[in-house]
């Protein structure tokens, strides 16, 4: 519970809780129950986290399929931000293009705003079919003090189609969180609700909070639909500007990701009065579950169960197929946010066991979502750092480990089998099809001959030796 | 003759290029122990990791100082104070580089003093710490790996004791090159029967081995100590202009070790240049082994000649590397039809048009480009064959003209940096790919070892019987 490498951070004490026996909760300072979260990083303790420009033009608005994505800022927030989450559409200009303003040091001494205005006639010009512009700020056109909305209101005018300037900068907020909410109260006041289709929207539904990754909805939408339901808008994965305009007109919202997502479902209860239910898309019992509250609300029960029914029909053999090579297994499972508590029972489906729980900027209901769902024995950890993860990996040994692209090579230089949770190594793993795939990819994962290989066969470093052409060790081996 | 376009739009539309930290972070990722702090927003390290760890596959750790909308305010002093005192205790790092960030220095924040304060509040705390200024606004993701090296050279080596004190080594500035480049040169270096130091070599710390324990600090790396000592090498050779020339002249100024700035040794003509640098800076003669490597880049020029004359080829990407590639492709018999860089800089691109001139190429050269002007010159007159880094794929996808990975980054497939571009062996392995590649057009089909070019076949009765892949004719 002691975390060697935090001798000299004690404050990193609060963040980590453990549950023991009879299910209470000791914390790693000794003082109460409960962990801090959402709150400032210490400075230094090589963190995991991303800022709130990622969380913004990363997550929520990057996955809007025709917009025009235009950073307001140097080049390198548009470049690390292109294309590399897999939030995928029917068609891919999100996926391909990524836009900047370009500022340079002469734009950052007299101010960005022509240049932001020139940029966004451009590439308007360039990509006429684009529906709409969405414009990200970074930390130094806000220091600047540049007015990006009254930039976006003017070039509105000239190009004749929505400009959706999101004030994102990157130093605002403790994580990539603060990007979400600034990504969905954004989006609310700008374009939801700009349009007023006439038609039937009572068997109407939105999907708000998954944006796509591998084509995740592709194994619940259809389900969705089997029991007699729409998806009108899916907040944000594929998803076209249209779309975004009456996300208003449907009849509830399903909430899946309660971090990111939650707040656009908010402010769209307090304005259109539109109720919302939180569910989990993964896993047999959740998305059985979310598939019975989805189908109730619309009175459409028995369409639900016999969707349930022949799905799971399809699915059980393959489930317990691997249910049986994973049975006894335990896994670290360190995600962003929900993610984390999403997934605890779905691996207790497939027999495994999460002894490590732990996300990037989950908030206190993230953490009481997960501590009522973790085993006596278990850890969770807020905003966890290289130092602690590696501890974690080596002292608490899990069979699997499942994270992103940056954690990923580090368990595998520690020799623990791992899955990319973020951005899947193959995927989709949502729905009941999807948890094949990953009860696929962790068998793969758990069972593929490298690791005994390793085991067996692998060998110390060799001691550095002073050469010309290598390098000298000049240090003494510490731990 | 060549031509040189600015690109004239204020957008710009799929970069070929990022921000300077990441040049600075990967520079001190060669030498050993050595930990980065980014003083910035946390997607200042976070973005630059993630990209490093998608081109090299391995763990990439670089510390942020966290810097809030409070600390805008009032300064990011004590953070980058906490910073240093937690990368200190936690990982004993045997040196520390401090780089900037948009905002840290738009706020103004005085790193150099910060870092001098720390020191006097922590005597005992020797480690060099040192700081680099990459604001992603200034230049590209070069400059930040350049300006790393310039403040490497002044503020790193001491003082020779006596007049003459040498350590018999030669400091070799690779550049943004990949970690299979750097073993490439020290295996000329080692045939030359020299002692390189390395400024810097993470061609170990950025492509290494599986270990039982993890090693604490990656193997490999130029250590403190060889930084230290750099003052007192022979000569220093800079393998690109714009990264490390600078550094090589600071080495010449202040220590008297002569500088030679040399282009990317890519191709015949650019590895010739850096072998033979060898030779005028020691007495060394070209060993056996160089000899028979360059004949058989020579042989491998030669078979592959009627494959490769008279091809259209784009170059996009780093300003060195694209100059040491159209030396390649222009000994290959290829045409650089268009060579696109991201940076403004002109006295690159007037050499550029003596260059081709020289080679007998014709090319427009576009600086201040992006990839979205280069798809619309391909667009408007197609190539054969595009070199650069994956952000290309786009292009080649659309277009259907393959792209041979080449630069920073190559994410998206395996192993590239692994490979070598660089020094004889690299050519031929180029040749050899940049040749398969042409075989492997939808254009082309291979019958035996020769090429059958499809669609220039006439009229004829005979049913076509070849096709490359599934493609229908």
């Amino acid at each position: 519970m002691q975390f060697k490498c935090n001798e000299t951070l004690p404050e990193r004490g609060t963040h980590i809780a453990l549950k023991v026996a009879g299910g209470g909760c000791q914390r790693g300072d000794g003082t109460s129950c409960g962990i801090v979260s959402n709150s400032a990083t210490t400075p230094g303790d090589m963190t995991e986290r991303g800022c709130t420009y990622a969380g913004c033009r990363g997550v929520v608005g990057g996955p809007v399929k025709d917009a025009i994505q235009l950073t307001h800022g140097p080049i390198g927030c548009a470049f690390f931000s292109w294309g590399y989450r897999p939030h995928l559409a029917d068609t891919d200009f999100h996926m391909k293009y990524t836009f900047v303003s370009d500022m340079n040091e002469t734009n950052i001494v007299f101010g960005g705003e022509k240049k932001l205005l020139q940029s966004i006639i451009e590439a308007s010009r360039e990509f006429p079919e684009a529906k709409a512009v969405f414009v990200y700020n970074t930390c130094s056109t806000a220091l600047i003090g540049d007015d990006g909305r009254d930039v976006a209101k003017q070039a509105e005018a000239i190009i004749g189609k929505p400009v959706v300037f999101f004030e994102c900068e990157g130093f605002k907020g403790v994580s990539q969180s603060m990007g979400h909410h600034v990504g969905n109260e954004t989006i609310f006041r700008q374009l939801v609700g700009s349009a007023e289709p006439e038609g039937d929207f009572s068997r109407t539904i939105n999907i708000v909070g998954d944006y796509n990754i591998k084509n995740d909805i592709r194994t619940f939408e259809y389900l969705f639909e089997a029991i007699g339901l729409k998806i009108i808008t899916r907040f944000t994965g594929n998803v076209g500007v249209d779309e975004l305009r009456i996300m208003h007109k449907a009849a509830l919202n399903v909430i899946h990701c309660q971090r990111s997502a939650t707040y656009i479902a908010d402010m769209m209860h307090d304005k259109y009065g539109t109720p919302a239910i939180n569910v989990t898309l993964w896993g047999i019992k959740h998305m059985s579950q979310a598939l019975r509250d989805t189908a109730k609300f619309f009175g459409l029960e028995a369409e639900a169960e016999a969707v349930i029914e022949r799905e799971l029909a399809k699915i059980q053999p393959k489930i317990d197929y691997y249910r049986e090579r994973l049975k006894g297994k335990t896994v670290f499972i360190y995600q962003g946010g929900p993610r984390t508590w999403h997934w605890i029972e779905l691996l207790r489906e497939l027999g495994m066991e999460t002894m490590t729980a732990a996300t990037t900027f989950g908030h206190e209901d993230d953490y009481e979502k997960i501590f009522d769902q973790l085993a006596e024995g278990a850890m969770m950890i807020d905003n966890p750092n290289v130092p602690e993860i590696e501890e974690i990996l080596t002292k608490r040994r899990p069979d699997l480990f499942i994270s992103g692209n940056k954690e990923k090579y580090l368990a595998y230089k520690l020799g623990v089998p791992f899955v990319n949770g973020h951005t899947y190594d193959t995927g989709p793993y949502a729905g009941f099809i999807g948890m094949v795939n990953f009860a696929r990819d962790i068998d793969k994962a758990l069972h593929a001959p490298i690791w005994g290989t390793l085991r067996n066969k692998a060998r110390p470093a060799p001691a550095a030796h002073h050469s010309a052409h290598g390098f000298a060790h000049g240090f003494e081996e510490a731990d | 003759m060549s031509c040189v376009t600015l690109q004239d739009r204020a957008v710009a539309i799929n970069p070929t290029r990022s921000c300077a930290p990441i040049g600075a972070m990967l520079a001190n990722y060669g030498i050993h122990g050595a930990i980065t702090i980014n003083h910035g927003s946390q997607g200042c390290a976070t973005y630059p990791r993630h990209q490093m760890a998608r081109h090299f596959r391995e763990p990439v750790e670089v510390a942020t100082t966290s810097l809030t909308e409070k600390t805008t305010v009032y300064g990011g002093r004590g953070n980058l104070l906490t910073a240093l005192k937690n990368i200190w205790e936690r990982f004993h790092p045997t040196m520390i580089m401090v780089c900037s960030t948009c905002l840290s220095e738009t706020i103004g924040d005085d790193i150099p003093g910060i870092i001098d304060e720390f020191k006097e509040n922590n005597p005992d705390i020797t480690i060099p710490i040192i700081s680099v200024k990459t604001p992603s606004y200034i230049g590209t993701h070069t400059t930040g790996f350049d300006n790393f090296l310039t403040e490497l050279a002044n503020s790193m080596p001491e003082r020779r004791k006596k007049k003459g004190e040498t350590n018999g080594k030669i400091n070799i500035i690779p550049g943004w090159v990949n970690p299979g480049d750097i073993r490439e040169l020290k295996h000329i270096v080692r045939e030359m029967g020299l002692h390189g130091l390395w400024l810097t070599d993470y061609s170990e710390t950025l492509d290494g081995g599986y270990y039982e324990p993890r090693p604490h600090f990656a193997r490999g790396g130029t250590t403190v100590e060889d930084l230290r000592s750099s003052s007192k090498s022979l000569a220093t050779i800079a393998l690109q202009r714009h990264i490390g020339g600078e550094a090589a002249r600071v080495y010449e100024r202040r220590h008297n070790v002569p500088a030679h700035i040399l282009p990317m040794p890519i191709g015949l003509a650019n590895t010739d240049a850096f072998v033979e640098t060898l030779t005028e800076i020691t007495d060394h003669t070209i060993p056996e082994a160089l000899q028979v490597e360059r004949a058989r880049l020579l042989d491998a020029l030669v078979d592959t000649h009627m494959f490769t004359t008279g091809l259209r080829v784009a170059l996009y990407g780093d300003p060195d590397l694209i100059e040491g590639l159209t030396g390649l492709v222009a000994e290959m018999g290829m045409t650089p039809a268009y060579i696109l860089t991201a940076a403004e800089n002109r006295p690159w691109a007037e050499r550029m048009v003596e260059l081709t001139q020289e080679l007998g190429v014709e090319s427009e050269i576009i600086i201040k480009g992006d990839l979205h002007e280069l798809h619309k010159r391909i667009k408007a007159k197609p190539v054969d064959l595009i070199i650069g880094h994956s952000k290309g794929k786009f292009i080649s996808d659309a277009e259907k003209i393959p792209l041979v990975r080449v630069g920073f980054p190559v994410e998206d497939r395996f192993g590239y940096h692994r490979r070598s571009v660089v020094g004889y062996n690299g050519a031929i392995s180029l040749v050899d790919e940049i040749t398969n590649v042409v075989f492997e057009r939808k254009a082309t089909a291979v019958v035996s070892n020769t090429l059958l070019e499809i669609g220039v076949e006439g009229h004829t009765s005979i049913p076509f019987a070849y096709t490359n892949g599934n493609g229908k004719h």
